[in-house]
């Protein structure tokens, strides 16, 4: 084992191999210091989440400002694990081939107590699957790549850089925001903000909405550093290595040759001075040494981490909205900060869109607001689990994990408690019964109300050409309706269902036919297997009312076209 | 007990242990090792355990 040697050299910092392109500060046209025109939405932060809320509410045909302090995506080490749930999204978002191309699948991972291994793990994955459980990608490609599809939404998505929100007035019709940029400084107005501006949200305090949780002690050093090595991707951890004693340290691998390395600090270590480089590298040095990895290797990005798990009691105040960073913080085990931000962001925008364009009233945006903080409690509860493992709050749980360790070389049965618990997609509380107007008990299987659909390999129509496909990809941004049918669509359903949405929103309808395809004009998918046909419990008749984020809203085995006018109304106008 | 359970009666262990405090830590943790005896009622498992529990080899 090698510790810290004072006659060898420190080691050099290296750049990320990434050059971001710098974006220029833009003055819109002003009469004196004022913004001509109201705006409809304006996002705060060109992060992650403000970007995908803005291709949102693209999608749907909305435009949107966004403003961004910074003159670039961003640096140093951040989100780097995207998960499935997110890859659906982001294919929704029209950005997936990028994130496919440059991210690094994995499936699973492996701990470690002392020498021994003590748990091997595989996220739910089989081959039917069209995207991997999770990728590892750094979070200047995430945002260029959703800034990459921004620039194909031209005229609905305006990025203004090197725009600092300085001040903010909600009101009732909307808010008038500050901004200084380096050109100079202008007033605006916007009938909705939303607030995709991180940890430090100035649009949460100019909303009056506070933080409540747990802030824990422990700390944890985060560092990024060039090595290349053949090591499969997963995900790794130590507790107590023989290169650190004491310490728990995490590693993945990212694209480029880039590692990230998360390891403990203890409890009487002073953090000021354990990031400091040469306290931080002679440790990297001794766990690369005990992995036996002989490449040479460099520091790219050192930063200080202390687990948060806290949430706004609610994400809508009037016509402000939060999302992301912005609306709650969570522990990074379990890595569900970003994705449970594109889930925030997907949720929001087909609400905002319908509500923006008159299709809906503005208490569905309540519901945006109710499901993801419930979301985020369910998040919250995961992560506080994972942080009490991965960093004990106290000798009890210090305790208890060393016992848990120890025992799980031998004991099967107990690994479990190492597990990671990996972020799922979530689930919403589905419409209450009477708006179904049947029995909840009505099917055996199938993703309920509120669920995310199952995603399942079928073939895809559209007109006379087919292709293997899935089920999401035969969504679109409005809303769904999945048939189940041998034959045509009957035209009791669709005609009136027809006239009902050209008064109201559009509802498409995709028959699913099973093993052989009936004749049809539209899109529409043939199950081969009739795997997909068993996965929902479905029957001839049968219909999945699904929301424009992919999430069921309504099941029923004969629908008719009264359920389903019944569903989308108590959708669009919640009271 | 599945995999959630665990989860969850080892949380309740851990914070009812926080609560306890390290000072009496140790008395709480030989009464519930008794109160364990009675209820797996088996001498030759209880044996078994204790030889498993035993030191931790470094």
């Amino acid at each position: 084992m090698t510790t810290s040697n004072p006659t060898r050299p420190s080691r050099a910092f290296v750049p990320y191999p990434f050059t971001a392109t710098r974006h220029a500060a833009r003055l819109p046209g002003l009469v004196g210091d004022e913004e001509t025109g109201v705006h409809r939405v304006l996002i705060v932060g060109a992060g992650p989440v403000g970007l995908a809320t803005a291709l949102g509410l693209a999608n749907h045909g909305v435009a949107s400002v966004v403003l961004e302090a910074d003159d670039s995506v961003c640096t140093g080490s951040r989100a780097i694990c995207i998960s499935r749930r997110s890859l659906e999204i982001i294919d929704q978002l029209g950005a997936l081939p990028a994130f496919l191309n440059t991210g690094l699948p994995w499936l699973g991972g492996r701990s470690f107590y002392r020498n021994d291994e003590v748990l091997r793990f595989q996220m739910p994955h089989d081959t039917a699957q069209r995207l991997p459980p999770m990728i590892n990608i750094q979070q200047y490609y995430i945002e260029q790549f959703l800034l990459d599809a921004c620039k194909t939404r031209r005229g609905l998505i305006d990025i203004r850089w090197q725009s600092r929100v300085s001040a903010i007035q909600p009101d009732a019709a909307g808010a008038s925001i500050q901004v200084l940029t380096p050109s100079g400084e202008y007033r605006c107005r916007t009938q909705w903000l939303i607030g995709c501006d991180g940890a430090r949200s100035i649009v949460r305090d100019a909303a009056g909405l506070k933080l409540e949780g747990t802030s824990y002690e422990g700390r944890y050093v985060i560092a990024d550093i060039a090595l290349k090595s053949e090591r499969p991707v997963e995900r790794l951890a130590w507790f107590d290595p023989p290169s650190n004693p004491g310490s728990t340290i995490l590693m993945h691998r990212q694209p480029d040759d880039i590692w990230r390395i998360d390891y403990q600090l203890r409890d009487d270590e002073d953090p000021e001075e354990a990031v400091r480089p040469d306290n931080v590298i002679p440790r990297i040095e001794s766990h690369l040494q005990m992995m036996g990895e002989r490449e040479d290797w460099s520091p790219i990005w050192i930063s200080l981490y202390k687990a948060n798990a806290l949430t706004l009691n609610r994400y809508r105040q009037g016509r402000c909205l939060l999302a992301g960073d912005a609306a709650h913080l969570v522990p990074i085990f379990g890595v569900r900060g970003a994705n449970s931000g594109f889930e925030d962001a997907h949720n929001l925008a087909w609400k905002l869109a319908l509500v923006v364009s008159g299709q809906a009233g503005d208490a569905l945006l309540d519901t945006y607001s109710e499901e993801r903080v419930k979301a985020a409690r369910e998040n919250l509860s995961a992560g506080i689990k994972s942080t009490e493992f991965m960093s004990p709050p106290n000798f009890a749980f210090q305790w208890m994990r060393t016992a848990a360790l120890s025992l799980a070389v031998k004991h099967q049965w107990i690994r479990s408690l190492i597990n990671p618990r990996q972020t799922q997609a979530s689930a919403y509380a589905g419409p209450p019964q009477p708006v179904l107007r049947r029995a909840a008990t009505e099917f055996q299987d199938g993703p309920a109300p509120g669920a995310a659909l199952i995603d399942l390999p079928l073939m895809i129509w559209d007109g006379r050409n087919s292709r293997a496909g899935h089920l999401t990809q035969l969504l679109h941004p409005g809303f769904t309706l999945l048939y189940f049918t041998h034959a045509e669509l009957p035209l009791s359903l669709t005609a009136p269902l027809a006239d009902w949405s050209k008064r109201h929103v559009p509802v498409r309808i995709v028959p699913l036919f099973v093993k052989v395809r009936s004749s049809n004009a539209g899109p529409s998918g043939t199950d081969i297997s009739g795997n997909l046909w068993r996965a929902y419990d479905a029957q001839v008749g049968s219909a999945y009312l699904i929301r424009p984020d992919g999430h069921v809203l309504a099941r029923w085995h004969r629908a008719t076209n009264d359920d389903i006018k019944h569903a989308m109304e108590w959708i669009l106008h919640h009271e | 007990m599945n995999e959630q359970e665990l989860d969850e009666v080892y949380g309740d262990f851990c914070r009812t242990l926080s609560a306890v405090s390290e000072a009496q830590a140790t008395p709480f943790l030989a009464r519930f090792a008794l109160l364990a005896f009675h209820e797996i009622n088996d001498v030759r498992r209880i044996r078994a355990l204790i030889q498993e529990a035993g030191p931790e080899r470094a």
